[in-house]
Order: structure tokens, then C-alpha cells, then sequence
């Protein structure tokens, strides 16, 4: 059996949050022996849709991780299982076997992706599956299955499905590389640092279009560039986390400005002013 | 799934008005929902293409989902059900005890006894008054329904047969207002007409246009993530998805960053709520100063443009609706305002809605929708890329031809339509005795009330200005009794609070409630009759809340939850006790009479018993070849739609004119000093906007939008959807989220999570706070239908549930008592309020201390 993984597209999902109730409609109130037993009614989140908001009105951007167990080949929570309950299928997927489950809550604390939850009316720990007994039935985990955007894949990584949306678009990457916990499941479009602005020239209260608005990455040297639109809106969205940036905005027949940005965090620089030098 | 896995479709639990969106596929094991899934269009249909010339061609996937309370109805179904006829405790005929409604508790009693009730009171109304004209019926709003056993109508029918059967008279038909069109109805149909599409302009085959020509399209206060996946289903996402695909550029124009706006937009212009139509008369000031606007479609298919001009340039006022001006009013920068001006004659630029949004039912909403017809008329609306558009189904919103490519006579007969639809959808009320849902709670505390206009979905234009009043005549009783299907009034319509205290009015004798669920203003019932959910039995599900056409026969899916019945059967059970029984023929003989009208039936053979097997019908597509003949009949190029024949022929409109008019004809000869609506619309302000002196009391406005995940005031206590939507405060409750911006936070001490109230004069509400830079500064933004859960707070009531329409304007009350209602507008949005931060330990949720203050027991 060949490896299955998940995608997730963070820039096709929209928050809906269809996969969350999926989820919880295939599991709450029900048990996939030996894989996992009931959800309970409230309180879990095996699918936990983690949103993030950043930007300053208008220049918000808002960003939907659909956030399931990563089915990690080096996972933090096998090795930490004194009962070694936390098992991993040939095909990728990890489950906890419940019987043998002693309800520690080691592992929960141990996952750095904190996606474990204590079933406390039972005693046990428990997780997303993959829907391992849909899986082995030929069918899609539900969030997958739901998913309206397409935001979700899931298949044999050597599928055409999965090799297709490797090529298209951003790099497929794990999400926080540095636990080192070798996930199964791959991103795109993880939310990397933005820097965005408006440009407008104060005397005739006009937007500017066609600007070049350039940052270079001072550690780095790589330069990413853009142009004004037609509302004088600017967005550099694949920046950079911990660097140090030059900002360039030049139009001929205005004056330049040049800053010096860090993306500690994201910077909306709200209205740039450029003044005309004719 | 297992062996004896039983698979159920059944119809969306949301939608009411006897029509569905594609359905729930159920799995039922052991007598109990194991899953619902979505449904899988079968590979044998064909899907229809859109193709262009250059962008490639557009298709919908097979999946095909719906919003997340239909997975989560598993849930719901035996939550907290009104299981057996209840009888009020404090009510008797002869005491009713009005006082007691919304507090006193329910005793089960027998069908039987609930009928002879029942009939013991209508008789009694019949004896006192001659006829059923007291009695109001309210049966509107959405909820769970199949073709045939749905809300909407079975209570008008009931009165209706016994009219019919019995001699017994009229009764009053709450007539329900055109409330997701309110703007364009009361306002926009006077400038351009399409009386049958509730003033939105024609969608034959608009996405042929759309995806040829369009450049960009502005999301007016559209959200197809919320609006759209609720009542059309992934359909709606399709359609973004579309424009994304083919270039367009998205602009949303709306107060709050809404759902669809943060996934798909290009560009969010935050405004003020309410304020759009002075947006539009600063983009036509941009226009008409830099002659970019399309002055020969203008001069040929408009008439009174010259006072437009006019108006915009402060020739009437002193004035000059610039940029500048409308800056001060709407909160757009005016840069922005001249870069979307330009933008939009630049580009072939359409405008999009879904049903509207929160714009088109603030106060005033009409002046938002004539100015954005006006403006959409000086870029040549019709003209190829140009189009009015709506971003989902249902396609009634047509003239001759569907959306997407369809059949045409599958559209007009492949699906059963309920006729009955009439009496909550239709061109008029059938009881001349009648009042609009807006005007209802007046209807029996202030009466005698006037108005204008029946507010009938489909009435032409002219009726806006006929003449009403309630009751019909002095020496009229009034309401004596209320029948009150589905309870959605307190969280859905305008003013709840007022609705409640109308429901417990010493002039109403008896409130009939019939509902599956124990909640809302069901709660203040003398009689409450439980009703079934869609999965309690068989019905037929016509799916027209869609871009396909398709018939599903809905099994059974679970027994009926105690002693349930569906409405057909509790109004024909009625009906047969007093005698009027012939107005509700059995069950299967009209399921299968609709069914045998259709095409599956008249055109493909499937007999009933064979569609009963095989469960559904989906009807194919037309081919690309095959809808450019059929356009071409209708006088339609391949890459054409929308309103393209008007463009070509500059008339046919439903107004005086047949054109576009600037200055309405119509108002001009039949309301001509309407200050609120004048011939030619202009800037009105009003009480409910920053400026008016209320403003200093009650500085925020609120908007108010469709929620993302309740379907109106439905699903709201399902856990796991609570889980997804509410903001657990400090105190353990799970609040209803307000979302506000961290300026208005700041002044006034809030942080997330706090628990904050917003309150006006009609009274107060408790939200979760969620500060955000979502929200335009100066308002805030809550969605509706949350549940009411009335307590005390500082020895008054306030709702805890976060119903927020318990609070928001009526129609009435821009008037003087007894004054005409000119437009009896539903105002939902765009109101004002003051918010602030709320000490938990101030809220009394103890119920006798609340029945105490509500009765006025106790003295505060």
C-alpha cells in the first residue's frame, strides 16, 4: 500500500466550516472499531478550522487553516504513549487504539499541533482518523468529501489528483517544519507575511496607479515587485517571516519614498503619499 | 455504511415555500440518522457548459453541498420538539389570561381535545363576528418543506376552504412583505419595472454575458458564502469560483468584510450602512464632470436623465454630490470614490447581489436601489458585460430563459411547483382583508392603521400606491386570534419586541401555534400543535433552488417524534371538523397529480410508482449548440444575456414609458409629495443615521446580514453550530457575536469575548464582542435569527439569545399615530444603537424574577 496524504489549500478555503460538522456528523455518536470510538457531543474539534485575521481596515486579509491531525511519521504523541496505543497504519494514517488507551493525556500534551482532545465520559484520547474505515472502504475522509472549494484533497500521493496539485501553484509544505514531526498532510499557501498599502497623492486626494512598489529582502537580496492597482492598492503576500525589508515606491514624475520595513509581523502602511516633482 | 443501511433524501430543512434546494442524502440505521451526506450529481446527467470565446468554458462540479446546518440536522431533529398538542396552563376559553403569554408553562393534552379546541374557538369567532376576519394568519417564513407539506400556505387555504365549503367569510392574510427585495421593490421597480422579478432586472442567461464580457463586478453588499450557500447550495461558490477563473476582479462594497468578501475579493470598499445611495451620486458626479458615462444609451433609453444631472450637480439643492460630499456621509475616502468611478466606466463592470444584502433593507432602502438603477443606466446597463446579476439560483428572476443553459420547457414543467405558493408568493392577497407582515404587530395594538400598497411579492408597480386600512371598517372587531405557523416573527421581521407585546394583547383571545419546535414566539401560544420535520414523512422534493432541475421522492426517513403530524394533515384534520374538508384532498392523490404534470411524467414516461422507486429525476442540460438555438429563438446571441434586449431595442420595460426613467411617471401621477419618495430620488436623511438627533444618544449603527450558519432564525441551538458561531464569555454563556471596531472598542472598554449590549429605545440585546477590523468604524455588524432568551438585567428585560430584530425599526414608526404608512418598508439593518460593555454579574437569569417584571408583578 502506498503512502496517502492530505492537501490543504489555504487560498481556496473560505472558513465555511463544512468540514468541521462533517466530521463531526460521521463520528459524534458513533464508533469505526478497532480505529475509533464515539466523539462526544460537544467540545472536540477533529477538525479544528483555525482562522486568522491580520490588516488594518480596509487592507484585511483573512485566512482559513483547516487543521487535522498531520499523520506524522515522527509523531511527538507515538512516542510519548506509555501503552504504545497510538498506532500507524502502511498507509500513513495514525489512530489511537482505545481499548488500550488509558486516558493519561500524554499525548495531547505532547502534539504541537495540538490536535488530541480527552474524551472525558470514556477515559480516552482521541483524533481524526483520515476516516480510516471510509479509506479502506474506497471512499474520502468526509472533509474531504464536503469540502465545496476543493480546498481539501486526499488520495495516494503518487495519484494523479495529488501530483496535479503539487504542480499547480505554490509549493506543497508542512506546516511548522521545525517539530520535525514528518507529517502526511501538505500545505499550500500557508500565510506568509504581507506588506500592503495604498498610494495617493494628498494634493489632488487621488489614488496613484501604476506605481512599482518593490521590497528587497536585506539578509536574502530577493526582490519581489508590484504596481499599484487601479484603486492604488498595493499587496506583497508571499514575504518572509523575521526579515528586514527596503520598500521602494517610485512613479516617474513623483518622489520616491523608501523605507526600511521588518515583518515581525505583517505591515499595512495604510496611505503612502507620494508628491509630484514636475 | 453498513448492510441494512437505509438511504433517505430528504429536502433541505431550510427553504419552506413548497420548493427545495438539491437534498439531503440521510443514512439511516436502526431507526436513527447515521450520516447525511451530500449529494452526487449521477455522471449520466449532462451538466451544461458556459463557453467564451477566449476565458474557456464553465461547468459545475457533480458535488453538490449545502450549507453546514444541513449536515448538522441529525442533531436537531428530537431537540427540544414539541412532541404532543399543548394547552397553556392559565388559558381557558373564558379566561385567556393574555398576560400569562411567553411565561405560563404547557400541559399536554390529547389530539382530540386539541382540536375541539380548536374548532370550539373558530366556531365561536364565526358566531360573534360573522365571519373569520379576526382571525390573522400569520403562516410565513422559512422552514423545513417539501412540495406539499411545507409552511407558508396550508393556514390560508384552511380559511380559505372554509370560505369556500362552509360560507364563513374571509380572514385576515398576513400578506408577506417583499422582504428580500424590499429596495428594489419599493424603489427600484419605479426606474426600470420587472414587476415579476420583484425589480431586479432579468437574468435570462446572464452568465453567457458575464463570462465573455465582464471586467469586473462589484459585490454589493453580496455574500454567496452565507446568502448564497444557504438558499441555492454550492451552485453559489461555483459562481465566484467562475468570475475568479475568468478574470474578473472582485470589488465588494459593504460595511462589513463579510465571508465571501475576505475569500474571494479583490478589492473591499468598507461604507457606511445604508449610505450606498450617496456612493452612487458621487460615482454618476465623477461621470458627468469627466463625460465618461454612455450619454447616447442614455438619451435613448432613458427619460428625465436631464434631472438627475441636475440634482448631482446641486442645481436643485446647492449641493454638488461630490466625492467630498459623500466622503462626510458614507465614510469611503473620496479617492477611492473617484478610483472606483473610473474604474467602473472603464471597465465593463457589472453589479452583483444576492437578494441584496443588508442594503436593501435599511430605511430608505428604495433610494439605494433607484440611485444604483440610475447609475447602472448611465453605463448602458444591457450592454454586453453590463449586466445586473445574481449570484444563485433560483431562476424565477427571468423573462423567457433560465440563468444557465436549461431547457425551456424543463423550466416551466419539468418540476411540480405548488400553486398554493400564491397565498405567501403571489400578485396579490386573496382575502381582501388583509395587512403586511411589517405592519402586523400594529395591525392589533394600534389600530386602526393605513398604508399603502398590499407589499404582495408580485403586484405590479402601481399597486404601491392603492390605499389600505385595518380593519376594513369601524365597528370591525379586529384580531381576536392569531394562527401562527413556523414562529420566526421576533427574529426575522422588524421591531420583535413589539411583535411579542402584540401576541400578548388583551384583544387576542387565542394563539394557535404550530411548529416542530418549542421556541421563539411559539412560546407565547395558547395551543401549540406539534409539527413534523422534513424526515417524518414521505413528500415530494422539487428542486428549483438551483442551477439544475431536478425531482427527488423524499421517503421516510425516522418516525415521527411523539405525537407529530405534518401541516398538511393538522390543517386537513381542522378542516374536516368543521366541515371543509373537500379543500384538503388526501395527501398522495396531490403528490401524485403534481408529479404526473411534469416532464418525467408527459414528455419521459416515468410513472409515479417508478419514480417512487428509482427516487430521482434529474433533468439534463441543453448542450452548448443546442442553448445558442434556443437563445437565438429569444433573440439572443451566443455570448448574450441579461438585459441585452433592451439594450438592442431601448423599450418593453414595465413602466409608463417602457424605458428606464430617472423621473417615475408613475410617482409623478400617483404619489407626487411622497417627501420619502419622490419622481426623481434624492439623498433623504432620516432618523436612523449618524447626523439625526438620535445619533447622539445612539451613535453605531447596526448591520444586520443573513448568518452564515443558521438558516434565519433556524439551527441556532444546534450545539455543533453553536460551537463554530457563538463567543463564550466569562460567564460560561455562549454569546451571539457582535463584531466591532477596535476604535468603537477602545472609547468604550470593550475586548473580545466581553459581553456587550446594544440598546436603543425599543429596548436591548447581549452579545459576545469581537473586535475586529471587519467591521467599518462607526458600526457594527450582527447577524439575525438568533434565539431569543429574555432576562433581567437592572430590573429591565433584555435578550440574552442575541436576537437582534427584537430592536430594529418598524414601518410605522417614522409616522404620527394614525398618520398613512406611505411605504411600509421592513427596516432589519442599518439602524441605530448604543453599545456597551456589560458586567456579568448585572444579568438576573432567574425565570420568576423575569416572569415577575414582564407581568408587572413586582414594583421596580
Amino acid at each position: 500500500m502506498s503512502m496517502t496524504s492530505f492537501i490543504v489549500d489555504v487560498e481556496k478555503c473560505s472558513g465555511c466550516g463544512l468540514c468541521v460538522v462533517a466530521c463531526k456528523d460521521e463520528h459524534v455518536g458513533s464508533a469505526y472499531e478497532p480505529w475509533t470510538k464515539p466523539q462526544p457531543a460537544t467540545g472536540h474539534f477533529w477538525m479544528n478550522l483555525r482562522s486568522y485575521e491580520t490588516g488594518k481596515i480596509p487592507k484585511v486579509s483573512v485566512s482559513h487553516m483547516p487543521t487535522m491531525c498531520q499523520h506524522c511519521a515522527n509523531a511527538p504523541c507515538m512516542k510519548v504513549c506509555a501503552e504504545n496505543a497510538i498506532n500507524r497504519r502502511d498507509d500513513g494514517l495514525v489512530w489511537i487504539d482505545q481499548d488500550l488507551c488509558t486516558g493519561s493525556g500524554l499525548c495531547q500534551e505532547a502534539c504541537p499541533y495540538d490536535v488530541i482532545y480527552m474524551n472525558a465520559e470514556i477515559g480516552v484520547a482521541q483524533k481524526c482518523t483520515g476516516c480510516a474505515h471510509r479509506v479502506d472502504e474506497g471512499l474520502l475522509p468526509r472533509c474531504v468529501g464536503i469540502c465545496p472549494h476543493g480546498a481539501i484533497l486526499f488520495g495516494d500521493e503518487t495519484g494523479d489528483v495529488m501530483i496535479a496539485a503539487a504542480a499547480n501553484g505554490d509549493p506543497l509544505e508542512v506546516y511548522h517544519s521545525e517539530f520535525n514531526a514528518d507529517p502526511r498532510v501538505l500545505w499550500k499557501g500557508l500565510p506568509r507575511r504581507i506588506v500592503s498599502g495604498t498610494v495617493i497623492d494628498r494634493d489632488t486626494n487621488d489614488v496613484i496607479q501604476d506605481v512599482d512598489v518593490a521590497v528587497r529582502d536585506l539578509f536574502y537580496d530577493q526582490v519581489v515587485s508590484t504596481v499599484t492597482d487601479a484603486f492604488g492598492d498595493f499587496w506583497l503576500r508571499h514575504l518572509e517571516s523575521d526579515r528586514k525589508y527596503q520598500l521602494t515606491v517610485k512613479k516617474v514624475g513623483y518622489g520616491e519614498q523608501v523605507r526600511v520595513l521588518s515583518t515581525d509581523s505583517d505591515r499595512d502602511l495604510g496611505e503612502v503619499v507620494l508628491v509630484r516633482t514636475d | 455504511m453498513k448492510e441494512n443501511t437505509r438511504i433517505v433524501y430528504v429536502s433541505h430543512p431550510a427553504s419552506g415555500l413548497a420548493r427545495s434546494n438539491f437534498p439531503l442524502v440521510c443514512h439511516i440505521e436502526d431507526g436513527e440518522i447515521v450520516r447525511i451526506l451530500p449529494y452526487r450529481i449521477p455522471e449520466q446527467v449532462r451538466l451544461y457548459e458556459i463557453k467564451t470565446s477566449s476565458r474557456g468554458s464553465f461547468s459545475r462540479s457533480r458535488k453538490e453541498v449545502q450549507m453546514p446546518l444541513a449536515y448538522a440536522w441529525k442533531q436537531r431533529v428530537n431537540l427540544n420538539r414539541v412532541e404532543y398538542p399543548l394547552l397553556r396552563d392559565d388559558w381557558s376559553p373564558a379566561a385567556p389570561n393574555t398576560k400569562g403569554r411567553g411565561l405560563s408553562g404547557y400541559s399536554r393534552i390529547s389530539w382530540d381535545r386539541a382540536l375541539d379546541i380548536v374548532v370550539g374557538q373558530l366556531e365561536r369567532i364565526k358566531r360573534e363576528y360573522g365571519s373569520m376576519e379576526p382571525v390573522l394568519v400569520q403562516a410565513d417564513g422559512h422552514g423545513h418543506s417539501g412540495y406539499l407539506h411545507s409552511l407558508h400556505f396550508w393556514g390560508h387555504h384552511l380559511f380559505d376552504s372554509t370560505r369556500e365549503h362552509l360560507g364563513w367569510g374571509w380572514w385576515t392574510q398576513q400578506v408577506r412583505n417583499p422582504d428580500s427585495w424590499e429596495g428594489y421593490y419599493w424603489g427600484a421597480k419605479h426606474v426600470w419595472g420587472f414587476d415579476s422579478t420583484l425589480g431586479e432586472p432579468y437574468q435570462d442567461a446572464v452568465w453567457d454575458d458575464i463570462l465573455e464580457h465582464t471586467e469586473m463586478v462589484l459585490f454589493s453588499g453580496n455574500d454567496p458564502e452565507a446568502t448564497g450557500l444557504g438558499m441555492s447550495g454550492s451552485t453559489a461558490l461555483e459562481m465566484i469560483r467562475w468570475l475568479k477563473r475568468a478574470g474578473i476582479k472582485i470589488v465588494a462594497i459593504s460595511p462589513d468584510l463579510n465571508y465571501a468578501g475576505a475569500a474571494h475579493a479583490d478589492k473591499w470598499i468598507p461604507i457606511n450602512p445604508n449610505t450606498d445611495a450617496a456612493l452612487y451620486l458621487a460615482v454618476a458626479h465623477v461621470w458627468i464632470g469627466e463625460r465618461s458615462f454612455d450619454e447616447a444609451y442614455v438619451s435613448t433609453h432613458t427619460v428625465g436623465y436631464e434631472e438627475f444631472e441636475r440634482y448631482v450637480g446641486g442645481g436643485d439643492d446647492g449641493v454638488p454630490k461630490t466625492p467630498e460630499w459623500a466622503e462626510a456621509i458614507t465614510g469611503i475616502p473620496a479617492h477611492t470614490i473617484r478610483a472606483l468611478a473610473r474604474e467602473w466606466a472603464a471597465k465593463k463592470t457589472s453589479l452583483s447581489v444576492y437578494f441584496g444584502g443588508p442594503k436593501i433593507r435599511g430605511t430608505f432602502s428604495h433610494v439605494a436601489a433607484r440611485m444604483e438603477a440610475y447609475i447602472l443606466a448611465m453605463q448602458g446597463i444591457g450592454r454586453p458585460g453590463r449586466q445586473f446579476l445574481r449570484t444563485g439560483a433560483p431562476s424565477l428572476y427571468k423573462q423567457f430563459l433560465a440563468q444557465v443553459p436549461r431547457y425551456p420547457d424543463v423550466d416551466s414543467h419539468g418540476i411540480a411547483l405548488n400553486p398554493i405558493i400564491a397565498y405567501a408568493f403571489g400578485t396579490g392577497p386573496k382575502s381582501p382583508v388583509f395587512v403586511p407582515r411589517t405592519l402586523a404587530a400594529e395591525a392589533i395594538l394600534d389600530a386602526p392603521i393605513e398604508w399603502r400598497g398590499t407589499a404582495a411579492a408580485l403586484a405590479p408597480a402601481a399597486d404601491q400606491f392603492s390605499e389600505h386600512r385595518f380593519p376594513p371598517d369601524e365597528g370591525h372587531p379586529g384580531i381576536k386570534l392569531v394562527w401562527n405557523e413556523n414562529g420566526s416573527q421576533a427574529g426575522s421581521w422588524s421591531n420583535g419586541w413589539k411583535w411579542l407585546e402584540a401576541l400578548r394583547s388583551s384583544a387576542v383571545d387565542f394563539v394557535v401555534g404550530i411548529h416542530p419546535w418549542l421556541e421563539n414566539d411559539i412560546l407565547y401560544s395558547d395551543l401549540i400543535l406539534p409539527a413534523q420535520t422534513n424526515f417524518e414523512h414521505e413528500d415530494l422534493i422539487s428542486v428549483q433552488r438551483s442551477d439544475l432541475l431536478a425531482m427527488f421522492y423524499q421517503d421516510r426517513a425516522l418516525e415521527p417524534v411523539g405525537e407529530s403530524k405534518t401541516d398538511y394533515e393538522i390543517h386537513q384534520l381542522i378542516a374536516e371538523r368543521l366541515g371543509a374538508g373537500a379543500g384538503f384532498p388526501p395527501a398522495d392523490d396531490r403528490l401524485r397529480g403534481a408529479y404526473e404534470e411534469t416532464l418525467a411524467f408527459t414528455k419521459h414516461g416515468i410513472s409515479w410508482d417508478e419514480f417512487k422507486e428509482r427516487k430521482e429525476i434529474v433533468y439534463d442540460c441543453p448542450t452548448w449548440e443546442e442553448w445558442i438555438d434556443i437563445k437565438n429563438e429569444y433573440g439572443f446571441g451566443p455570448h448574450n444575456g441579461g438585459l441585452h434586449r433592451f439594450w438592442t431595442e431601448g423599450k418593453g420595460l414595465e413602466t409608463p414609458s417602457g424605458k428606464i426613467e430617472f423621473v417615475s411617471a408613475r410617482i409623478a401621477e400617483l404619489d407626487p409629495d411622497n417627501r420619502e419618495r419622490p419622481p426623481l430620488a434624492r439623498w433623504v436623511e432620516n432618523a436612523e443615521q449618524k447626523g439625526s438627533s438620535r445619533s447622539r444618544e445612539f451613535p453605531l449603527a447596526v448591520v444586520s446580514n443573513h448568518p452564515r450558519l443558521r438558516f434565519h432564525v433556524q439551527g441556532d441551538d444546534v450545539d455543533w453550530i453553536r460551537e463554530l458561531g457563538k463567543v463564550t464569555a466569562a460567564d460560561g454563556y455562549m454569546y451571539e457575536p457582535c463584531w466591532i471596531h477596535p476604535q468603537d472598542a477602545e472609547t468604550r472598554g470593550i475586548k473580545s469575548s466581553d459581553i456587550v449590549m446594544l440598546f436603543n429605545e425599543r429596548g436591548a440585546v447581549l452579545f459576545g464582542a469581537v473586535v475586529t477590523e471587519r467591521i467599518i468604524p462607526g458600526s457594527v455588524c450582527v447577524e439575525h435569527g438568533a434565539k431569543m432568551d429574555p432576562v433581567i438585567m437592572n430590573e429591565n428585560v433584555v435578550d440574552r439569545g442575541g436576537c437582534i430584530n427584537l430592536i430594529s425599526p418598524s414601518a410605522s414608526e417614522r409616522h404620527a399615530e394614525g398618520e398613512q404608512v406611505s411605504i411600509p418598508e421592513m427596516n432589519v439593518s442599518a439602524f441605530l444603537v448604543e453599545v456597551e460593555r456589560v458586567d456579568p454579574t448585572s444579568i438576573q437569569a432567574d425565570p420568576g424574577e423575569y416572569a415577575a417584571i414582564v407581568r408587572g408583578d413586582r414594583q421596580s
